[in-house]
């Protein structure tokens, strides 16, 4: 299984299995704060679905909507 | 409510070696990590469809070792995708992710393996800066090499692994930049499979410039590296830049008081590598079983004895000045990436600030990873080692989280 997800308002692709910082990274995205890519730095906060989660720990669905944190908290 | 298992907190080759030998004593065992499969750090698993990139060797050893969990299927319970946020003061363990549950087992055996050391440098927060490690594991899990120059800084033998595994992949790093010296006579003294490895990684890079006595000072937006050498400043264009300052056990907050046995396991107990990782990870499970019976616990085994004695002459070829290299950071240099406080602000807080100083006036260590990145440079600065720990929950967890823990687990 394989699919995309939505990354403000682009579709990111995914590989089956793959964590939603490692597809992020592989499209170029870098501006989301992966640092120690194990759960730890707490660097890539993102929302899937508006779940607060660490990109590099959550796996891809397809159709999810992932956001920045500052996407949502600002407003 | 009670629980009869032990709950092995971390797959890799520690957790994993606990839950082995847990079982093969016929203790029932819940393993859980938080990746989708086994294998922690350096057994990382590959996506489906990916061949897998460790070095033959480890890759025998891990197959092996599977093997006998397998075997034990019937008392090891596995549980992925899934978080640990800690023991509390009943012995009462909390698990998120796939199912969240609140459990009572008879023990706890946490193998949360190492983390990444990284020195702050100016820059080192910009977009394109990762750890060397998390870099490797990108690699490990999709066998494709970054688009772009990576330029590896820092120090340890990590640098040359990452390095290597990208030149297997057809990327080649642009250089590695390494603060030590690393490649003289005293390497000799190191066991054979450690040279083996070196030997084979320093083969695969072949025509990338590895500059010994160097340092990374810093990165400038763009990205480029900014580089003093022993002949002078160099830099380097990158798209993406991996940090590695060594290697220590991950901080996992825990050690207040706790009515049930409670044991650490591989590098999470003592950073020294995967080999030694197994090999104290059958020593914890036997420790545990160990004191469930009331048994005194077994000594450490003589190989343990060993790869720490090899761990220690790395040291020393590894050694470098890093006080130095804290101590001419520029004043504005980020300390705390989750509160951006910078050296200054530190100092702002005068001569000997507390722990109450750094945390509540200075926000050091109250972000998100409680300090787990800044803590040991912030204890440098503030000349304390009383910036606290991490405490429960280890990470943050969102009310939902606890609202999914079922009602019978909970109890009164």
């Amino acid at each position: 299984m394989s699919g995309a997800f939505d990354w403000k308002g682009a579709a990111v692709p995914f590989r089956a299995g793959e964590t939603v910082a490692s597809a992020l990274l592989r499209s170029g995205v870098r501006d989301f704060g992966p640092f120690c890519g194990i759960g730890q730095c707490q660097g890539c906060l993102v929302r899937v679905d508006g779940r607060v989660t660490e990109a590099c720990l959550a796996l891809c669905r397809a159709g999810a909507l992932v956001q920045p944190l500052e996407a949502r908290d600002a407003g | 409510m009670p629980d009869d298992r032990v709950i092995v907190v971390g797959a890799g080759p520690a957790g994993m070696a606990a839950a082995v030998a847990l079982a093969e004593g016929g203790q029932r065992v819940l393993l859980v990590d938080q990746a989708r499969t086994p294998g922690g750090a350096v057994h990382r698993a590959p996506l489906p469809g990916v061949a897998p990139l460790g070095l033959p060797e480890h890759r025998r050893r891990w197959a092996a070792l599977t093997a006998r969990a397998t075997a034990q299927a019937s008392r090891i319970e596995t549980a992925f995708e899934t978080r640990f946020a800690g023991v509390d003061a009943t012995g009462a363990v909390l698990l998120t992710g796939a199912r969240n549950r609140l459990l009572q087992p008879r023990g706890v055996i946490v193998a949360l393996g190492a983390r990444e050391r990284v020195l702050p440098r100016p820059g080192w927060t910009l977009p394109g800066v990762l750890t060397a490690g998390a870099i490797q594991t990108g690699l490990k899990t999709s066998g494709e090499a970054p688009q772009g120059r990576v330029v590896l800084a820092g120090s340890g033998p990590l640098l040359l692994a990452v390095g290597a595994e990208l030149a297997a992949l057809g990327r080649p790093p642009v250089a590695i930049i390494e603060a030590a010296r690393p490649f003289g006579a005293g390497a000799l003294g190191l066991p054979l499979a450690y040279l083996a490895e070196a030997a084979r990684y320093r083969l695969r890079l072949l025509g990338v410039p590895v500059l010994t006595g160097s340092r990374l000072v810093e990165i400038v937006p763009g990205l480029e590296a900014m580089v003093d050498t022993p002949k002078g400043p160099r830099r380097f264009a990158a798209d993406l830049i991996g940090l590695h300052d060594g290697i220590a056990p991950n901080v996992s907050g825990l050690g207040g008081p706790c009515p049930i046995p409670l044991l650490r396991a591989g590098d999470g107990r003592e950073a020294l590598g995967a080999r030694a990782a197994m090999l104290d990870g059958t020593r914890a499970g036997q420790a545990m079983l160990a004191l469930l019976a009331g048994r005194p616990v077994p000594p450490e085994p003589a190989a343990l004895i060993r790869q720490r004695a090899a761990q220690a002459r790395l040291a020393r070829i590894y050694a470098r000045d890093e006080g130095a290299a804290l101590d001419a950071l520029p004043p504005d240099t980020i300390l705390c990436r989750c509160e951006s406080r910078s050296r200054a602000d530190l100092a702002a807080l005068g001569e000997s600030p507390t722990g109450r100083d750094l945390r509540l006036t200075g926000r050091f260590g109250m972000g998100a990873c409680q300090g787990r990145v800044c803590g040991e440079w912030v204890a440098h600065f503030a000349k304390t080692r009383d910036l606290g720990r991490p405490r429960l929950p280890l990470r943050p967890l969102s009310i939902a989280d606890l609202l999914a823990v079922p009602a019978a687990d909970t109890g009164d």
